[in-house]
């Protein structure tokens, strides 16, 4: 019962997303503290320079960034799931 | 709080790499040795759920932004061992196909959010339920373990960043930036574990395993 509720409620949190995850972060313009204390020490992010995934960011190639959001959000979702039912199998079938 | 590449130097980012590699093999054996099917099923539906509800950033206009981490909640939810566990696979993913954090700060990210957070976040709803079983010490317990998990964390994170670059006082700055700005985002961190958590004890009490022992 519980985990059919988590299920509904994970489903709306990746709906919603964008609006907290792309629109708002654009319109006020996404800072964490971890910025702002990289700032300060004059830091620099090499993620684009070293970067392996087509994903990057929660994006989506050829999608809009609203649309690949959510795309991106099932596809964690998925993995994960995945991963958890792997692991199951495999502690099963000792 | 997910550091990216760039900002840790070889010796910071392997020594963290290290403390987690042991604390992580030291939960899966701990972990393995109680799991059931029921609890498998509740790590995959805590880690997909801290995984989306990490999607939600909550920009703050003139000042700074910050998301759901959730260690706290999945340790009381399901112990440290677990949690430990279901915040790795989270932030394992959310690194190889996102690049959401990088694959040099793994170590120190999983320190930070997975290990850290997650033990915090246990030892204080452990202390509160002790001092008190009712429905307010649970609240209290579970919203200090959101909130001063979520501060260490960021402590412990600017450390890291702030040891790790060619200024040897670093830390002097990243420490109070990250310490103090945590300490007032890790509010929110803390009504929403203490919510969740008021929640589920009182429709499925059986589901947090924190109160078992």
């Amino acid at each position: 019962m519980i985990s059919k509720n988590a299920l509904i409620l994970i489903v709306v949190l990746v709906l919603v997303s964008p609006v907290f995850g792309v629109i708002l972060a654009d319109a006020v313009g996404y800072h964490e503290p971890l910025d702002v204390a990289a700032e300060e020490l004059g830091l620099s992010d090499i993620t684009d320079q070293l970067n392996w995934t087509p994903l990057l960011d929660y994006t989506v190639p050829g999608l809009p960034p609203e649309v690949g959001y959510i795309v991106a959000g099932f596809i964690g979702i998925a993995i994960i799931l995945g991963l958890c039912l792997g692991i199951s199998k495999l502690m099963s079938g000792k | 709080m997910h550091i990216p590449d760039g900002f840790l130097d070889p010796a910071i980012a392997a020594s963290t790499y290290i403390v987690s590699i042991g604390f992580l093999a030291y939960a899966f054996y701990k972990a393995k040795k109680t799991l059931t099917p029921e609890k498998m099923s509740m790590l995959a539906v805590v880690a997909a759920g801290v995984f989306a509800a990490q999607m939600l950033n909550w920009p703050i206009p003139g000042g700074t932004s910050l998301h759901f981490v959730g260690g706290a909640l999945a340790a009381i939810l399901m112990g440290p061992w677990l949690g430990i566990a279901s915040i790795f696979l989270v932030l394992l993913v959310q690194c190889l196909v996102f690049h959401d954090g990088g694959i040099t700060a793994l170590g120190a990210n999983v320190l930070n959010m997975a290990i850290i957070d997650v033990f915090v976040g246990y030892l204080c709803y452990k202390a509160a339920c002790k001092w008190g079983g009712g429905d307010l010490a649970k609240a209290l317990g579970a919203f200090l373990g959101g909130w001063l998990g979520i501060a260490l964390a960021g402590i412990a994170c600017g450390f890291e960043i702030g040891f790790s670059t060619q200024f040897p006082f670093g830390w002097t700055v990243t420490v109070p930036i990250m310490g103090g700005w945590h300490l007032v985002l890790g509010i929110v961190e803390g009504i929403i574990t203490s919510s969740v958590v008021l929640y589920i004890a009182k429709r499925a009490p059986e589901l947090i395993a924190a109160e078992r022992g």
